[in-house]
């Protein structure tokens, strides 16, 4: 499974809830895929999806919050898993597209190949799954429904040449229709 | 600044319904901190550019946010406050403790506390100091210009040595 296809996976489970995604290819896989006033798309400030995530998740309880990251992203704010694991918002799931590489720049190796995100995740008391398929993904998505956050879940995605376009709306106006949709 | 000073600006920014107040502890601002803690709104992070990430999110909640932190920290998240607060127009309140405004501050903050003032205008953050007598006027200032959805910074020098 190639990220984009996680990606879509995913957005068929969040049609109606708030989506931050990370810098990057991230962002444009998901502006590609379910495109809405509720995604808020960060061009810059990589490693932030997870904290600007969780002060949305603080102050709209009764919202689902999705955080799309990557392990490029994670692995530069791991302080904000212990955060999010302390705080423990309950409408928080993670998701960590983790193709340990930097794709957007040119494909370099992150470490992800050589400590696992989840076990740290795990430590901070999050609920954990890590998946590797399109089927099991389904499943996890299904099953978290119903579970508390804040969930990760840890999908092993396989490095791939396919482009999303660029998000073609100014950051200006992310905020504005994300705020006017979400409050 | 004294203790009973930065304890009315924090009962102010309170008063005048600022929800949520996060940032890294910072000597400077410690009684300011203390009065938020206090009072339960005060979220520390580990970082200041984390800190800026969950603020930026309770902004984009509707729940106006200050942060609090030193200004070695906010010299750590320029490119946070260019790509994201500046970038996507977050209206937000730095208030900072300026360490190496005192000549002889530890030598840490010397040069830090030297280009502060340049910082900030080249970020071309509007700013302020805060001091006994104009805190007041100059918080009400912060609040107006957040209300026109620009981000400021509040500053507040470090007048004694320890």
């Amino acid at each position: 499974m190639i990220r984009r296809d996680a990606i879509e996976t995913v957005c068929s489970y969040a049609k109606n809830d708030i989506i931050v995604s990370a810098n990057g290819f991230i962002s444009r896989d998901l502006y590609s895929s379910l495109e809405k006033d509720t995604n808020f798309y960060m061009i810059g400030s990589m490693g932030l999806a997870s904290s600007i995530g969780l002060g949305i998740a603080l102050k709209k309880k009764r919202k689902k919050i999705f955080i799309f990251d990557g392990d490029g992203n994670i692995l530069m704010n791991l302080g904000s898993l212990v955060t999010i694991g302390s705080l423990q918002p309950n409408n928080l799931i993670h998701l960590i597209f983790d193709n340990k590489i930097h794709e957007s720049t040119g494909g370099q190796p992150t470490f992800a190949d050589k400590i696992d995100i989840s076990k740290i995740a795990k430590m901070t008391n999050y609920t954990v799954f890590s998946v590797k398929t399109k089927k099991t993904l389904e499943n996890v998505l299904k099953k978290s429904q119903n579970l508390r956050g804040p969930i990760m879940i840890h999908i092993h995605v396989a490095k791939s040449k396919e482009r999303s376009s660029r998000v073609e709306i100014s950051p200006k106006r992310i905020t504005t229709r994300f705020m006017s949709a979400i409050n | 600044m004294n203790e009973k000073i930065q304890r009315k600006i924090f009962q102010y920014f309170k008063k005048n319904k600022i929800e949520n107040f996060v940032g890294v502890p910072d000597s400077t601002l410690k009684h300011f901190i203390n009065e938020g803690l206090k009072n339960k709104k005060i979220l520390i992070a580990n970082r200041e550019e984390e800190a800026i990430g969950i603020g930026a999110g309770m902004i984009l909640a509707n729940s106006p946010t200050i942060m609090f932190m030193q200004n070695a920290g906010f010299a750590n998240s320029i490119s946070t406050i260019t790509s994201l607060i500046q970038l996507y127009k977050i209206p937000m309140i730095f208030l900072i403790g300026w360490r190496g405004y005192l000549k002889d501050d530890a030598p840490e903050h010397e040069k830090i506390g030297q280009i502060q003032p340049k910082l900030l205008k080249n970020l071309c953050l509007p700013n302020r100091i805060l001091t006994d007598t104009t805190w007041e006027k100059n918080c009400k200032w912060a609040l107006t210009k957040i209300k026109k959805n620009e981000a400021v910074a509040l500053v507040i020098r470090r007048e004694f040595l320890d």
